[in-house]
């Protein structure tokens, strides 16, 4: 009889035994008491929504979705997306403008890179983000990350998509908004990393926003679609061209490989294990012996590692961190894991930016202890509110690789010449 | 003097199931002096260990006619009278493959007679309107069957019998009748907490102890033919469905599955009992496999959803023959004038029924009593509105009351406190209890033990059964009582009560979480209970 | 990947073997599906307090011989004194101060104030002798207002039951109170939170002073000291007559102690996984050959030897369904009763049988399947068969010293 054999229903929140465990872990509580806290907003709030909608709270928005609960519970509950689905599922407060300006990464940051001079010099002034936070609500203290005057498409465009078929390897690159408008470097610097392993960088067909901010913002319906599109994209470079698909942000990454079916229904099953965050890319590529690293002796570097929320839920810093152990020249500290308080654009918003600084307090005063050049860390968010709340600049681990290879030897190592 | 006046009424009432507390609220209502004694709690017997199904009355449509007419009116006017206590789910009766579809013409006709708007819908339809439902159904009719809490339901009598001057005295068990010149007088009564024994005195006595009934009329030498027949069910850790299922064939074994607050049940099965089981009735590992058999068929996904616990009633039919299923006997209400029965003057009997019928039962046993007493007032419980059911309560007043306590006690919940954030803290964090609303049934709805806390606020009713808020409640308990001994050993005796109820499930993420429970109360607390206590 | 050992939990068994095996000289990974029950631990580690016939238990040492064949102990034999020791060792390395040793149970205080015997007790804890050393004391037994989880009229009647004088005192610090806001999270390790910064312990230490100078004992609930035991250690300093007592879940101390002992495994160079869940275990040739789980996914895991301290049912080392108890990473041997009926009793105080369940071992703690040791996969902990934790209170000391001894077997 294969009766009660699985006592997992769909709904995953029965496997709750009230442990407590979650509310331990829950960066928010702590700081925010008006947050009913991941137990009460996750798994005994959702057994009260299934007998009415009337109990859903609007105080679920103050949950970060940085799923620190999934990573403590130890009864597998998804308590993030359970909380995600809640305010899909039941919340009736429409997004407000400047949620919608928040959320719309890619849009706004197509308008902003256009007329990028004037989009940073407006961002940066002071009657300007008096508007912002006294209409939009869009906390004062928060700097923008700035904007390139070209796309990193447009650059890869011109300078680099013709000569990436010459390489033995090929894989599919999900920049995400944040290279593609704010920070083209990293993806250059993944280009070159890329091409040096022997690899061919490719975009993929279309891409749009992970969505990650639009799920965080109670517009599900245009993540979907979203998704949607990224994934008939994805689909087609891996199935069709054999290419998996690689993206520098752990965000997007997480946010790719397990929101889009479990918060937002669209299935990935096919490829789900083919959408590979770039550093555990390459640290598989290494450890399997099928690339080789050489790395330049003239430079050295003090780092500090954070690892972002989403990579914790990921269970992936161990790929980041061991690849930056590999550099013989890089004296690498690992900050102990916690959320900096960012959470994508949580902490842009006015009414949480006392919150978010205060999650972020302990880390920051680490950072500041560590006595590091650098901050490295594979999520972008993390790296804006890091930048903007301590003394240290913030790399991704790509980014630093960059820097410490001698891409040239390791290019003729791996027979990948340019 | 003073002392026997007091203690002179004009009914007394055995039973404190909805049946003995309706009657109560309806005597009251009519202006007569009324004591009512329950041996334990509110609803602690068959009232509380049932389905908590508001019949339509088509389940009794097809099999006894009149029975399913008193239902579905006594179903319209709980709507009206209860509305806290009642959520209009609707039911359907569907038919799956192995059961025979020409069944449900007869079915639905039977209905229509009876006055139950039964209307037959699309598989599909039905498939859209309860997700849950087996996906293989050929047929469905739509019922308006609905949930009943059957605690909230007699504690809104209680609290209205005790407004209208009724005295209710719980854990007061009548050890006999008084009889004077073969007319009964009075009753002999055990104050269960105390120890301490008083006499009652009133012209009529109305026997409304459910199967304890039976023992009752012993008293007075008289022979009610009981049929105690066990029905045990099964408590889903929430809500699997949000419409009543049931099968649409004869009633058979485990084939309704009702929604009821938090959690969906399903049951029952029948079996014959002896009299000398009643007091302590476990559901058999046979009885769960069957359960979960039967009601697989039913809803599919049973067969992956956590259960929290088992338990099992006893049915107070009056048998007419010796049909050992229990299925073919009455379950229309028996009125019995002992006097006219069996020459035993000022002694009357209500039983048989169900929950559905509490309310017409008390009807009928107070217009006998009002006849004996002569007085002429009419019965007005098919209108009068329950403490709970009668406004929009504190919601519209904006007080900060928290949701749950507001469905659970309607307007009644303007009682609890809610100024402060002590008040507001949870203490049964599955089921939404806070301090305030603890505070209330301690003060107000005549709260002896942590089990009748948990009748009147669901406390230790959730998930873990108890593992968080036991403690906290037991707490609050100590203060109101002022006695942390009492309260302590109370405590374990609660959790050794939901124990009872958990071992027979006790498997997957149900054992998990006893496993847990057993650290914290057996290991770091290192709580115990003797061999007496335990019982 | 690959590493030397590979150990699948993160709890007290799994941590105690990582640090030995670590400090070694091997490369360990530890697997976590979530946190541990040092979680709801009580700040107290049992060695042995009770036979399983119920005889309470003085000297653990002694006591020992008289435990039946198949409890772990057993398999330990004359070594079982020398793990002992070696676990209080491990513990004391680690930062976790503890009191008490091997040569008797010492008692230590309840969340219901009652006294209960243990083998070690963090040294937050205060333990006695005997409960004639709380006749005639004067108590003070203090809480913050509005906190659920410690209750001080239980603890008082537990006191006064040994001859003690309690009064309860309410406690209030603004800072706390703002927790109760939030109509759930007034828990003591969000208590631990606020208290545990400077200038609000400073307030806290002199609001307890007050009680101090008219009592002999002060009972207050472990609700500081989140990442350090400096605060526990400077309340024994300035208030000697502070008494800390542990809390319903989840407790602060140990909480702290897994943090610790975590730090310790990852300093010495450890890989500690969190909340990831093994999936796919693949055994060749009796052997355990690699394991897949869900974050790593097609990256198999690979080591020359495996640990399985997956724990009991809680952490699903074990799991049980209607007709039988499994073991589901490599579904190894499982001692149980076959009836469902035989697996519990039905009063909730007496022994349950089912927490005495698990996987069978060789002499080596090597786990059995299908009656064949394999011999590279060793079960530590609390997965193991024989021994029923709560009602022998034993937990603790088979979780360290199976831990200690499955790791010499590796060597």
């Amino acid at each position: 009889m294969d009766l009660q054999e699985q006592n997992i229903s769909e709904n995953n929140f029965e496997q709750c035994i009230k442990c407590t465990v979650c509310t331990v872990y829950c960066p928010v509580v702590p700081i925010n008491p008006a947050y009913p806290g991941p137990k009460q907003a996750g798994p005994d709030g959702e057994r009260l929504r299934l007998k009415t909608g009337y109990f859903f709270d609007e105080a679920l928005k103050y949950c970060l979705n940085c799923k620190r609960c999934e990573v403590a519970c130890p009864s597998n509950v998804r308590i993030g997306d359970i909380i995600q689905l809640a305010r899909i599922r039941y919340g009736k407060s429409r997004p407000k403008l400047r949620d919608r300006l928040l959320a719309n990464t890619d849009f706004v940051g197509s308008l902003a890179t256009t007329f990028a001079p004037i989009t940073n010099a407006t961002l940066g002034l002071a009657p300007v983000k008096a508007v912002m936070d006294g209409v939009l609500k869009i906390d004062r203290r928060r700097t923008f990350p700035s904007y390139a005057g070209q796309t990193f498409e447009q650059w890869f465009r011109r300078h680099e998509a013709s000569r990436q078929d010459r390489y033995a390897g090929h894989v599919s690159f999900f920049h995400g908004c944040y290279i593609n408008y704010n920070y083209p470097d990293l993806g250059k610097d993944l280009v070159h990393v890329m091409n040096a392993l022997g690899y061919g960088v490719h975009l993929l067909d279309r891409e749009k926003c992970c969505g990650v901010a639009l799920i965080a913002n109670g517009m599900s319906d245009q993540a979907r679609r979203q998704a949607r599109i990224n994934m008939e994209s994805i689909r087609r470079s891996v199935k069709e061209l054999d290419r998996p698909v690689i993206a520098a942000s752990s965000t997007c990454t997480f946010t790719m490989r397990d929101e889009y079916p479990h918060v937002l229904g669209v299935d990935n099953a096919d490829v789900r294990d083919r959408i590979d965050l770039a550093t555990r890319f390459i640290y598989k590529l290494v450890d399997s012996g099928a690339v080789r690293l050489c790395f330049r002796d003239d430079v050295s570097l003090r780092v500090a590692y954070h690892i972002p929320c989403h990579m914790e839920r990921l269970g992936w810093g161990f790929y980041s961190i061991s690849l930056l152990r590999m550099i013989p020249s890089l004296q690498l500290t690992v900050l102990p894991s916690q959320c900096c308080g960012i959470a994508g654009t949580y902490g842009f918003k006015k009414e949480n930016y006392a919150t978010s600084q205060g999650i972020g307090a302990p880390l920051f005063e680490a950072i500041e202890k560590a006595g590091v050049e650098y901050v490295v860390t594979d999520c972008e968010t993390c790296k804006w509110q890091i930048e903007m709340s301590t003394s240290r600049k913030v790399q991704h681990p790509i980014s630093v690789l960059a820097r410490m290879l001698d891409l040239e030897r390791t290019a003729e190592l791996n027979n990948a010449k340019r | 003097m003073e002392e026997n006046r007091q203690r002179e009424y004009d009914v007394i009432i055995i039973g404190g199931g909805a049946t003995g507390v309706g009657t109560a609220r309806d005597c009251a209502l009519r202006g007569l002096r009324v004591l009512l004694l329950e041996r334990f709690d509110y609803a602690s017997g068959a009232t509380g260990r049932n389905h908590g199904l508001l019949h339509s009355g088509a389940r009794y449509a097809v099999t006894d006619r009149e029975s399913a007419a008193e239902c579905i009116r006594e179903n319209m006017i709980l709507r009206k009278i209860a509305r806290h206590c009642v959520e209009p789910t609707d039911g359907l009766f569907i038919t799956l493959p192995e059961d025979d579809l020409n069944y449900q013409a007869t079915f639905v006709k039977a209905c229509r007679e009876a006055g139950i708007d039964a209307e037959i819908i699309d598989p599909q339809l039905a498939r859209r309107m309860e997700p849950s439902v087996n996906p293989d159904i050929i047929g469905a009719v739509k019922v308006p069957d609905g949930a009943v809490d059957p605690f909230r339901l007699t504690m809104a009598n209680a609290l209205d019998a005790r407004a209208h001057g009724a005295r209710i005295l719980t854990y007061h068990e009548v050890l006999d009748l008084i009889r004077e010149q073969g007319r009964v007088i009075g009753v002999r009564v055990l104050d269960r907490q105390t120890g301490e024994r008083h006499e009652y005195y009133a012209p009529v006595t109305v026997n409304a102890g459910g199967i304890w009934g039976h023992g009752i009329a012993r008293m007075a030498g008289i022979t009610i033919n009981m049929f105690p027949a066990k029905g045990s069910l099964l408590i889903f850790g929430h809500r699997v469905n949000h419409i009543v299922l049931n099968r649409c064939r004869k009633p058979a074994n485990a084939d309704i599955l009702v929604p009821g607050d938090t959690i969906s049940l399903i049951g029952t099965t029948s079996s014959h009992v002896n009299f000398d089981e009643v007091d302590d009735m476990r559901v058999t590992p046979d009885e769960v496999d069957l359960l979960l058999t039967e009601g697989c068929k039913l809803a599919p996904s049973l067969a992956s959803t956590r259960i929290l616990r088992a338990y099992a009633g006893v049915r107070p039919l009056v048998a007419s023959d010796d049909d050992p299923s229990g299925r073919n006997i009455s379950r229309g209400i028996v009125l019995l004038d002992h006097e006219t029965r069996d020459g035993v003057p000022g002694l009357i009997t209500i039983t048989g029924g169900k929950l559905m019928t509490y309310r017409l039962m008390a009807e009928w046993a107070t217009d006998l009593v009002c006849r004996k007493l002569g007085v002429e007032k009419r019965c007005e419980t098919r209108e009068l509105p329950l403490p709970g059911s009668r406004d929009a309560g504190p919601q519209a007043s904006g007080a900060r009351t928290r949701k749950s306590a507001i469905q659970r006690h309607g307007e009644q919940a303007s009682h609890i406190a809610s100024a402060n954030s002590g008040d507001n803290s949870l203490v049964c964090e599955c089921e939404d209890v806070s301090v305030g609303e603890v505070n209330y049934a301690l003060e107000e709805l005549n709260v002896t033990d942590l089990v009748d806390l948990r009748r009147r606020t669901r406390v230790g009713m959730g998930t873990c059964q108890g593992e968080l808020c036991a403690c906290r409640a037991a707490g609050l308990l100590a203060r109101a009582h002022h006695c942390a001994r009492e309260a302590k050993r109370d405590l374990a005796t609660f959790l050794n009560e939901r124990w009872k109820g958990v071992y027979p499930v006790a498997w997957g993420d149900t054992l998990r979480e006893n496993e847990f429970t057993q650290w914290i109360y057996a290991g770091v607390c290192d709580m115990h209970l003797t061999e007496e206590e335990t019982l | 990947m690959r590493f030397d050992t590979i150990i699948i939990g993160g709890g007290l068994s799994g941590l105690a073997c990582g640090i030995r095996l670590q400090r070694g000289g091997a490369r360990c990974a530890i697997l976590s599906t979530g946190q541990s029950a040092l979680h709801f631990s009580s700040g107290s580690f049992d060695l042995l307090n009770h036979l399983p016939d119920g005889r309470a238990v003085e000297h653990p040492a002694q006591a020992v011989g008289e435990l039946p064949e198949g409890h772990p102990y057993t398999l330990l034999g004359t070594e079982f004194a020398r793990y002992a020791r070696e676990a209080r060792e491990l513990l004391v390395q680690c930062g976790v101060a503890v009191r008490g040793d091997l040569d008797k149970n010492r008692l230590h205080l309840t969340p219901m104030g009652t006294l209960k015997s243990s083998w070690l007790t963090l040294s937050d804890f205060r333990t006695f002798d005997s409960p004639e050393e709380l006749r005639g004391k004067q108590v003070r037994i203090v809480n913050f207002s509005g906190f659920l989880d410690f209750n001080t009229a239980f603890v008082a009647e537990a006191l006064e039951s040994y001859g003690a004088e309690c009064r309860l005192e309410s406690l209030s610090l603004p800072e706390v109170d703002r927790l109760r806001v939030n109509p759930t999270e007034m828990r003591a390790v969000n208590i631990a939170r606020v208290l545990d910064r400077p200038d609000l312990f400073d307030r806290f230490v002199a609001a307890l002073g007050a009680y101090a100078a008219e009592a002999d004992l002060v009972v207050v609930p472990a609700v500081f000291g989140l990442d350090s035991t400096r605060y526990a250690e400077r309340l024994a300093r300035e208030l000697p007559s502070v008494a800390l007592v542990p809390t319903m879940p989840p407790s602060v101390a140990g909480i702290r102690t897994q943090q610790q002992l975590r730090r310790t495994f990852e300093q010495l160079g450890g890989v500690f996984m969190a909340g990831d869940t093994v999936v796919r275990t693949q055994i060749v040739n009796n052997r355990v050959e690699r394991i897949h789980t869900a974050n790593h996914a097609e990256v198999p895991l690979q080591a020359a030897n495996f640990v399985l301290a997956s724990g009991s049912f809680f952490s699903r080392g074990l799991v049980a369904d209607m007709t039988r108890v499994r073991e589901p990473l490599f579904e190894l041997d499982v001692r149980h009763d076959a009836e469902r009926a035989a697996w519990y009793d039905p009063r909730f105080f007496h022994r349950q049988n089912y927490l005495a369940y698990g996987v069978a071992v060789d002499e080596r703690f090597r786990a059995l399947k299908e009656g064949r040791a394999l011999e590279n996969l060793y079960a530590v902990g609390s997965v193991l068969s024989g021994f029923n934790p709560i009602h022998e209170g034993c937990g603790a000391g088979v979780a360290l010293l199976t831990a200690l001894r499955a790791a010499d077997q590796m060597k």
